[in-house]
């Protein structure tokens, strides 16, 4: 069907192009009063995928670059896409279950469907491989398809001649034919400028002329298929583990905790939440709890020396201060803090007790204890502690030895080596309960047997107590492939604006024996181009309407 | 701040009118051409200018209804259904005044206005109140996010409205042979769609305006770790309840016509929340849909298609597929900025990850991958005409499916927090 490549103008033309490079006339032609409307795509030009005998290079490249095939497979994401909103996906679980645990979830919640769901594996399906691998294909078929058509496309409209075939000219979807008018010269020179005033650039050879504005628009498809490629690119990306960090830390008020894995600790100055008031809630919220504002005052340290040292003390120095709030994350060179959640958990901070000598009644103190970190010697009055031991979760195991049951401080308990007066020189073994609950539920005065006679180390008021009423959870991110994400997001947008916002739009003409043929083209918006032509022949003294111009009606 | 509120929903319904009329005198734009003694394209001129004036006038109220709640709310009300569903009808107003502009075609405002009226009545379905933020909404992105999707849905909608009216044009209904049929049943189909959407509403407010109520007690039974939990919910109706929600018993039954109990129960795997009232709902939908459809048919005696066709005779297809593609074409970026990429950086900013796979994100997506089929079926493949106006349809479902479907259906059978 390609076999006569020769032009009659004498140009050779690549197999598989519809339209002659050079001078435009239809190669593939039907009949010689066919008048239907061009296939005016890359100008007719023979894209690399149009090869005779392809072998299994050209055959993967041709598919690929199929558009047909690239809407099948975007049809199939999107169908995928889909199906994965039937039922939750198993993303929507903070913490990982068993395939077991899942099934019996979706079985239980959602009948045998959602048993079935799972088991093909469509609780996750954004993850799966056949999933990833439809977004590659996609990904391949972008750089295949951009490929195979922006080079010849380039060369088309590079080296564009301007006196085109008859045919060319009178088979475009805008169309105008009549006679000749008296003086050639100074219509033609009347008619470029009425389209120069319409931002054209106008060429002329002899009588024939070619006008063309907007050309860049045809990258615009270009362009944004190159910002979904480093957008597809980026999302891969995300997949590096060296890139990416996501963790979550509890901290109560006050503590300041190592963000794993990291040279960074964050201290929870004070977390807040504010309510709204029944006076701000319109009536049907009135006495509901309707959360305003969640504030998590953090500080963010670096570790500057003794940082990988058990036996020492971490030297930090504070980098950032931020009110972290949701929509409102603190960033550090790449470094996220996002407020996540908050849970109301009263625990102490710190407590001032004072030491009461039973026998004498007089009172020594108060001295700061906090829950973190506390100092290992006290000076109080006439007394010595040494702190031997802290259980912040206080509780006992197995072989009735103390132990803790977890790292916060729900049920502090402070063991001291205590001397002072009425005490033996190598001092007494103290357990100080600062919860008063706790004490009763432990009975600190028996474990302290005899000691608790003599002395006693108690809290005076509540201004010697600070408690942290919630706990609050921030979720810590490092996601080094976002400024790729954005950067293709961007030129994705550059891209489709360009290409849909202006259109391309080229008019030829030639004079014939007296006749004077026009047709225009445009990659779309025939509407607009149609208008243009028609206002710019009538102030050109040819008096046309717009309906009369359109290829398409005569043909239907 | 009350006051202000006062105002705002006066002049909404004040837009609500403007348009109605609007709409009506776009019918007499298109519909009054072939009256005696009148100069056809005179007469389409004059009304299409009246048409198009009120059209202006409804916007400038809906426009001060949208920015007197703004200020009175203290923060810009697109947070809840009620509010998103009045600012998409701003915005496809605001689509259609630049549509219209370009092309000034009637039977654009003729499909649009009733549009845009239906999705104001749909907003009113909700409680308009005005409701205090909650901290994760409370930010500029999501703003600008909601904003622009919707401008760029509201193009959406506009290229809808148009392949609606060219689908009505292209279908011959004088055809009788099996391909011909095949699209008078298709077309005919879709106005029984959008009948049921009108019968949806006229039953609700109707019962509504009427006071109705039913109520019922629903006992729940779920399974956590293998334990059973019984719970007890109160689920109410607005609707006379021809479906009870399963394993429930009536606490309180206006009778209707007679039906004094519900007459079917809800099928037991429907399990989410006020499933019962959703099914009941889309019941009362249905049959009032259809009833209007057979009023109409009676009253018309063929096809609905049928009576549309011939007004639109005079007017090219083609134009028809130009404006469509126009509005889409237009859309596209507006509602990948929007829809999209400022989506995701509020989701980093809020959630900490520009993409979670959400439901409602993801049918975002679906929307987006939609209309770029379409945009590559019609550049490369050379889609144009019906097929293209097929697909224009569709697309503009499901973006009312991700407007509305997903917080309905998806969300409803999966007990988060839905609406209505
Ligand atoms: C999700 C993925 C994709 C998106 C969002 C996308 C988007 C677009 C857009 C917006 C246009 C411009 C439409 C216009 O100018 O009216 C376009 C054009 C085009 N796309 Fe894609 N595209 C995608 C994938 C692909 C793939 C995989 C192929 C591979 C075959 C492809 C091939 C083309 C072609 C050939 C054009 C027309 C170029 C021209 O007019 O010169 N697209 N695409």
């Amino acid at each position: 069907m390609f076999s006569n490549t020769k032009c009659e103008c004498g140009h050779q033309n690549h197999v598989g192009t519809v339209l002659c490079e050079s001078c435009g006339k239809p190669l593939t032609e039907t009949g010689a009063d066919d008048f239907a409307p061009l296939e005016m795509r890359y100008d007719g030009v023979a894209r690399r995928s149009q090869k005779e005998n392809p072998d299994l290079i050209d055959r993967v490249w041709n598919f690929f670059s199929s558009v047909k095939i690239a809407v099948w497979l975007i049809v199939l994401t999107l169908v995928a896409a889909s199906v994965g909103t039937l039922y939750p996906q198993e993303n929507v679980f903070r913490e990982t279950l068993t395939y077991e645990e899942l099934s019996q979830y979706y079985r239980e919640n959602y009948g045998k469907a959602g048993e079935v769901y799972h088991a093909l594996g469509l609780t996750h399906v954004y993850s799966s491989w056949w999933f990833v691998t439809l977004l590659v294909m996609i990904g391949t078929s972008l750089v295949i398809c951009s490929l195979d058509r922006v080079l010849p496309l380039y060369r088309a409209l590079s080296k564009q001649q301007i006196r085109k075939h008859l045919q060319f000219i009178t088979r475009q979807q805008v169309v105008y034919a009549g006679p000749a008018p008296e003086d050639r010269d100074a219509w033609l020179e009347r008619f470029g400028e009425q389209l120069k005033k319409r931002r054209y650039k106008v060429w002329r050879d002899g009588d024939a002329l070619m006008a063309e504005k907007n050309r860049f628009s045809r990258w615009g498809p270009y362009i944004n298929h190159i910002g979904l490629i480093i957008f597809l690119l980026a999302v891969l990306g995300r997949g590096v583990p060296a890139w990416n960090m996501d963790q979550y830390m509890y901290l109560d008020d006050g503590e300041t905790e190592q963000i794993p894995g990291t040279n960074y600790y964050v201290k929870n100055e004070k977390f807040t939440v504010e309510f709204y008031k029944d006076s701000e809630l319109p009536e049907s919220l009135k006495g509901t709890l309707r959360p305003k504002l969640f504030n998590t005052e953090a500080t963010l340290y670096e570790c500057t020396e003794s940082c990988d040292d058990p036996t020492k003390e971490p030297v930090l120095r504070a980098v950032e201060t931020h009110n972290i709030q949701v929509n409102h994350p603190l960033s550090y060179h790449g470094l996220k803090l996002y407020q996540t959640d908050y849970s109301e958990n009263q625990r102490l901070i710190s407590v001032s007790p004072v030491i009461i000598n039973k026998k004498t009644g007089e009172k020594y103190g108060p001295f700061y204890l906090p829950m973190r970190n506390p100092a290992l010697t006290y000076d109080v009055g006439p007394y010595n502690l040494t702190l031997r031991d802290v259980f912040l979760d206080f509780g006992i195991d197995a072989q009735g030895r103390p132990m803790t049951k977890s790292r916060d401080p729900n049920a502090p308990a402070f063991v001291f080596r205590i001397k002072g007066p009425d005490l033996p020189e190598t001092g007494e073994t103290y357990i100080y309960f600062p919860n008063r609950v706790d004490k009763v539920r432990f009975s600190q005065d028996q474990l302290n047997k005899s000691v608790a006679d003599k002395l006693d180390i108690r809290v005076d008021s509540m201004e010697n107590v600070s408690f942290s009423n919630y706990t609050t959870t921030l979720n810590v991110r490092v996601d080094r492939a976002m400024p790729f994400v954005w950067v293709g997001a961007s030129i994705f947008m550059i891209g489709v604006i360009m290409g849909l916002y202006w259109n391309h739009r080229r008019i030829w003409l030639r004079f014939d024996d007296g006749i004077l043929s026009l047709g225009a083209h445009t990659n779309k918006n025939n509407y607009g181009l149609r208008t243009e032509v028609a206002a710019a022949l009538n102030k050109a003294g040819l008096s046309v309407s717009e309906k009369s111009l359109d290829n398409r009606r005569k043909t239907d | 701040m009350s006051q202000l509120f006062q105002i705002s929903q006066s002049a909404l319904m004040a837009a609500l009118l403007i348009y109605s009329a609007s709409f009506v005198f776009y019918m007499i734009a298109v519909g009054g051409k072939k009256w005696s003694n009148r100069e056809p394209a005179a007469h389409n001129r004059k009304w299409g200018w009246i048409a198009f004036g009120f059209a202006a006038a409804g916007l400038a109220a809906h426009v001060t209804f949208f920015i007197t709640r703004w200020i009175a709310a203290g923060h810009i009300p697109t947070s809840n259904m009620y509010e998103f569903m009045t600012m998409l009808a701003m915005a496809i107003m605001l689509a259609f005044t630049v549509i219209y502009l370009i092309y000034r075609n009637t039977l654009l405002g003729a499909f649009t206005l009733p549009l845009t009226v239906i999705i104001i009545a749909y907003a009113s379905v909700f409680p308009s109140e005005i409701q205090p933020l909650i901290p994760s909404l409370n930010s500029n992105w999501l703003r600008v996010h909601v904003t622009t999707a919707a401008l760029g849905e509201a193009f959406f909608a506009v290229g809808f409205a148009a392949a609606l009216v060219q689908l009505l044009r292209v279908v011959d209904f004088t055809r009788t042979d099996k391909a011909g049929k095949r699209a008078r049943r298709w077309v005919e189909g879709f106005l029984l769609v959008i009948l049921i959407v009108i019968g949806f509403l006229v039953s609700v407010f109707a019962f509504r305006a009427a006071g109705y109520e039913a109520e019922f007690r629903q006992e729940v039974v779920k399974i956590v770790q293998g334990q059973e939990q019984v719970s007890v919910r109160t689920v109410q109706y607005g609707l006379p309840p021809i479906v009870k929600p399963h394993n429930s018993e009536v606490v309180r039954f206006d009778p209707f016509l007679g039906m004094e109990k519900p007459l079917f129960t809800e099928p037991s795997w429907m399990q989410g929340v006020n499933s019962g009232r959703k099914l009941n709902t889309i019941v009362w939908s249905i049959l009032s849909g259809a009833i209007l459809y057979l009023a109409l048919r009676l009253i018309a005696r063929k096809q609905l298609g049928a009576v549309i066709h011939p007004r639109l005779l005079d007017i090219d297809p083609e134009d028809l597929d130009e404006i469509s593609y126009r509005s889409i074409a237009i859309g596209y970026p507006i509602f990948t900025l929007g829809g999209l990429i400022f989506a995701m950086i509020w989701a980093q900013v809020a959630w900490s990850r520009f993409w979670g796979w959400d439901p409602k994100e993801v049918w975002a997506l679906i929307t987006w991958l939609f209309y770029t089929v379409y945009l590559h079926l019609r550049l490369s493949r050379g889609w144009l005409g019906a097929k293209s106006a097929w697909l224009a349809v569709i697309g503009f479902l499901v973006v009312l499916f991700t407007l509305i479907g997903v917080n309905l259906v998806i969300a409803g059978l999966h007990s988060y927090a839905g609406v209505s």
